[in-house]
């Protein structure tokens, strides 16, 4: 039998190192003690970003066969299609020249009205396009990854949208990607503004697993109707006011609650999306949030008085 | 060393060949969830699997410590909470030390069996970690996860004891 065919290093007698019990409790203790860090205090940023720049290479090579297959899938597209998809476009080109046309004079009008009442300009903001890489593996959160990252400006708190309407916004940066939660996830929230009446409310990410938006704490008698547009209201220093989120497609009231129960679904595509556009977080023109103590003086002082 | 009557006497394991079988586990996890399937609840766990099948064949060289940084890695991929994957590899690995004297005395489908427990109970910590922070359900298929990662066994089985299967004397006639 020639060498090498069997392991030539016997197993340790006595050099064993740390029992797996041991082993055992140091990494499940350190493990629960990084969990606790990152639910806790949101501290644990540079470690996930240093194993993301370690991943990265990894991550480029499991896209290829998806991208792979797309580009297949464009070589063997029909001519049908590819012209039915240009007249499309064609069409739309001519209705949105029309808008394009009709904002250039909206916006100077704006600009010389806004003058005119000596309002503060509004916030222009800037926006580059990224693309979905995938969809975050828990399937009971809303979140996407995005091939865009701190290395390319993006910040966190940045709205992201497409070409309809929000899409969400980004919560997590890493150097080369980052990770955007869609406002369907049950854990946000977006400030909404109805466009018929112009009533302010809060849209909320359905918990239910369907992708839509529950637009609460209106109350029962609230005017609201299906059909409703809802747009981004600007109050919370995220997202840009005017932008279209979702329309409302269901209104159940119910005589023991005193709100109105309203669903409504996302304008922009929440899932399934290739291309969104990230936005610079408009919030910077904003007053710093007071302190709490600070409030409680005012009103202290103000019942003395 | 000891081995059960009739089996091959086997060539010793490469280390890079454990790396790299272990890089293949996480991109295959990453294609899974890159790729078509999205992020439904029962899809295997390659990484799990090939990480449970060194920490029993080769317990000297991929022990705890290695589940411990990959589940990180894991976690970060998957954007859940840091530390999630990682708790669960780590209790899987300690379970596989404990295990794996045992177990390679049996034949490989009552092994398949034997490990079913190990992916369970490592999909029920995530699970539980899951519920518990972030207070969301997951769905029944995810009983099918661990299921699907036992019927692998014996397919990881083959696929990575294939290097060291080889003859030891490779000649013209034998080249593998």
């Amino acid at each position: 039998m020639p060498l090498g065919t069997l392991d030539r290093t016997p197993p340790p007698f006595f050099k064993q190192g740390a029992t797996p019990l041991h082993k055992l409790i140091f990494f499940a203790c350190l493990s629960i003690l990084i969990m606790f860090c990152d639910v806790r205090w949101q501290i644990t940023q540079p470690l996930r970003s240093l194993f993301s720049l370690v991943l990265a290479p990894i991550q480029w090579v499991a896209q290829q066969p998806g991208q792979l297959a797309d580009r297949v899938e464009v070589f063997f597209q029909d001519k049908g299609d590819a012209q039915i998809e240009a007249s499309t476009a064609k069409r739309q080109l001519l209705q949105q020249s029309l808008h394009a046309s009709q904002v250039d004079q909206l916006l100077l009008e704006n600009k010389q009205l806004r003058a005119l009442l000596e309002l503060k300009a509004r916030v222009q903001t800037n926006a580059q396009v990224a693309q979905v890489i995938y969809d975050a593996a828990d399937p009971f959160t809303r979140k996407v990854i995005i091939d865009k990252g701190a290395i390319s400006g993006i910040q966190v708190s940045s709205p992201v949208m497409d070409e309809a309407g929000i899409v969400g916004q980004v919560t997590r940066v890493y150097p080369l990607i980052s990770e955007a939660t869609l406002i369907i996830d049950k854990n946000h929230s977006i400030p909404v503004l109805n466009n018929r009446t112009g009533a302010r409310g809060v849209a909320f990410g359905e918990s239910a697993g369907a992708p839509l938006l529950e637009l609460r704490y209106m109350a029962a008698n609230a005017d609201i109707q299906e059909n409703d547009i809802l747009s981004t209201s600007g109050v919370d220093g995220v997202y840009p006011a005017g932008v279209p989120v979702a329309k409302v497609i269901k209104i159940e009231k119910s005589a023991d609650s005193m709100f109105a129960r309203i669903l409504c679904e996302p304008l922009g595509r929440a899932q399934g999306v290739r291309h969104l556009m990230v936005l610079d977080p408009v919030g910077f023109d904003l007053p710093a949030r007071p302190e709490p103590e600070a409030i409680k003086a005012q009103t202290k002082n103000g019942g003395r008085s | 060393m000891i081995m059960p009557r009739g089996q091959q006497l086997l060539l010793p394991a490469k280390p890079f060949f454990i790396v790299m079988s272990l890089f293949i586990a996480l991109l295959m996890n990453m294609i899974e969830n890159v790729g078509l399937l999205g992020n439904a609840a029962w899809m295997p766990d390659f990484l799990a699997l090939v990480l449970l099948f060194w920490s029993v064949h080769q317990p000297q060289r991929v022990g705890i410590g290695w589940a411990f940084l990959l589940g990180l890695a894991c976690d970060v991929h998957q954007v859940s909470f840091l530390g999630q994957h990682a708790l669960a590899y780590t209790v899987q690995g300690f379970l596989a030390t404990l295990i794996h004297r045992r177990l390679l005395w049996f034949s490989v489908p009552s092994q398949a069996l034997q490990v079913l427990p190990l992916f369970a109970i490592s999909h029920a910590i995530s699970m539980v970690l899951r519920m518990t922070l972030s207070g969301s359900l997951m769905g029944w298929p995810m009983v099918f996860a661990p299921m699907i990662e036992a019927l692998l066994w014996p397919v990881v089985s083959i696929i990575l004891l294939a290097p060291q299967r080889r003859a030891p004397d490779p000649d013209e006639n034998r080249p593998l």
